[in-house]
């Protein structure tokens, strides 16, 4: 029968020699574990391990537990990062706070010219791979009047033709999203589809 | 049996087609090529077509019984065919390009009621646009004494577009109509435009601060742009105790 004595150690104690003793004598008189004890234990600890073959999968792939977390992981960063995305996807706006930066960088001018042809300039901060301009004055056909690419690969502009009058147009970015100049007049808020910008051209003899 | 079947698929191709003659009222005239609309006093862009391809067969007899309407009430029909042509282009579906039509058609009239039946078709868009955009109609007469026949489309779409920004409408009409009331004002109208968007960024109360000292170095001769877009002035604290 071992001696199993309770440790009752006072906060107080000065004595730490005397608890080290005790210690060393309570570990000696420990009996050693029987050996179905040792068995069961190797046994949790295989079955446990992360880097333990279980079985052998087809193809010679051996099928073990870390491998399948590995593939999880890569599940993840693949459908975080979205690498199939294009390069104008990837960099354009995907937050409304991305949206709202580049709005407020975003600037254009209309410039007339004279012969009855109106230059319009946009300045976009993001990437685009093509812009069009679109208006009462094509149908709003979004093919109609794409903008060219200027110097700095940022500055978009298309030269139309127009008669004295009211005008509304927009911007479309890559057929997809519609942007207006925040600085030039703008129509419609949330009764109509969506902000467009007005342009009044007045006539040559006014 | 099989005739009738025929006959109803040969009407309803035309329908898509958009070849089927209205009712009561030429082609011509339902696509906004009707001599009884209001003369535009300084539109010579030529007037758009409805493109019958671009919208479902439901969508396009509705527009173009809506469009007969309008012609029938003496109302421009081409800002009406532009707004479907937009909703088309912003892929509106069928309910919601009706409604927008149809909504702008009666602030169109609304419209013609404040500014005037000899308004021109500029202007009655502009204002249809003022209203829908919730402008009061006393403000749009304010408006239209300030200027005459065919003179108030920009002084309409700057109203439009400040108070749209956050300018009170009351301190807008004021600014908008002393500046109108002056001779070769439509620059400084669109001056005023400009200052408030600048200013708008930095709130509606930066952006009625400037507006109000545009105004004044407008009206008081000096040059508007010279005055300084936003104050950038330090604060005022009080003295240390």
């Amino acid at each position: 029968m071992t001696d199993r004595r309770v440790l009752s150690i006072a906060p107080d104690d000065p004595d730490d020699g005397d608890i080290a003793a005790r210690f060393a004598s309570l570990y000696t008189a420990t009996p050693p574990p029987a050996a179905e004890q040792v068995e069961q234990c190797v046994r949790a600890v295989r079955a446990g391990s992360m880097h333990m073959a279980t079985r052998r999968a087809p193809f010679g792939i051996p099928a073990t537990r870390w491998w399948w977390g590995a593939a999880a992981a890569a599940v993840l960063i693949t459908a975080t990062t979205k690498p199939w995305r294009g390069r104008a996807v990837a960099t354009q706006a995907d937050s409304s706070f991305t949206a709202a930066v580049s709005n407020a960088a975003m600037r254009g001018t209309v410039t007339s010219i004279d012969g009855g042809a109106v230059e319009f300039d946009i300045v976009l901060p993001l990437a685009a791979r093509h812009v069009a301009i679109v208006g009462d004055f094509n149908g709003w056909d979004v093919k109609a009047s794409p903008m060219v690419r200027g110097r700095g690969d940022k500055t978009w502009s298309a030269r139309i033709p127009l008669a004295p009058g009211r005008h509304t147009y927009a911007f479309v970015i890559d057929g997809e999203r519609w942007i207006v100049d925040p600085l030039a007049p703008q129509v419609d808020g949330d009764d109509g589809y969506g902000p467009a910008n007005a342009l009044v051209l007045a006539t040559p003899s006014s | 049996m099989m005739n009738g079947v025929v006959v109803a698929l040969g009407f309803v191709a035309q329908l898509a087609a958009g070849t089927v003659p209205s009712k009561g009222a030429a082609p011509s005239e339902a696509l906004g090529t009707s001599s009884s609309q209001p003369p535009s006093s300084t539109s010579r862009q030529p007037l758009p077509q409805l493109d019958a391809s671009r919208f479902d067969t439901l969508t396009l007899l509705s527009l173009r019984s809506q469009l007969e309407i309008a012609v029938e009430n003496g109302l421009p029909t081409a800002p009406l065919i532009n707004l479907a042509l937009e909703g088309s282009a912003r892929r509106a579906g069928g309910a919601k390009i009706l409604q927008v039509v149809r909504d702008h058609m009666a602030a169109m009239s609304h419209a013609r009621d404040v500014l005037g039946a000899k308004s021109s078709a500029d202007e009655l868009d502009a204002g249809a646009r003022a209203l829908r955009a919730g402008i009061d109609m006393r403000t749009l007469s304010s408006i239209r004494d300030t200027r005459q026949i065919g003179g108030a489309v920009i002084p309409l779409t700057v109203l439009t577009d400040i108070v749209g920004r956050g300018v009170p409408e009351r301190e807008a009409r004021d600014a908008v109509a002393a500046i109108a009331k002056m001779p070769t004002s439509d620059e400084a109208l669109r001056g005023l435009q400009l200052t408030v968007a600048k200013n708008t960024i930095r709130g509606p109360g930066m952006a009625v601060d400037a507006m109000n000292r545009y105004l004044r170095a407008t009206i008081s001769g000096a040059n508007p742009l010279a005055a300084p877009v936003s104050p950038d002035r330090k604060p005022n604290r009080p003295p240390p105790p």
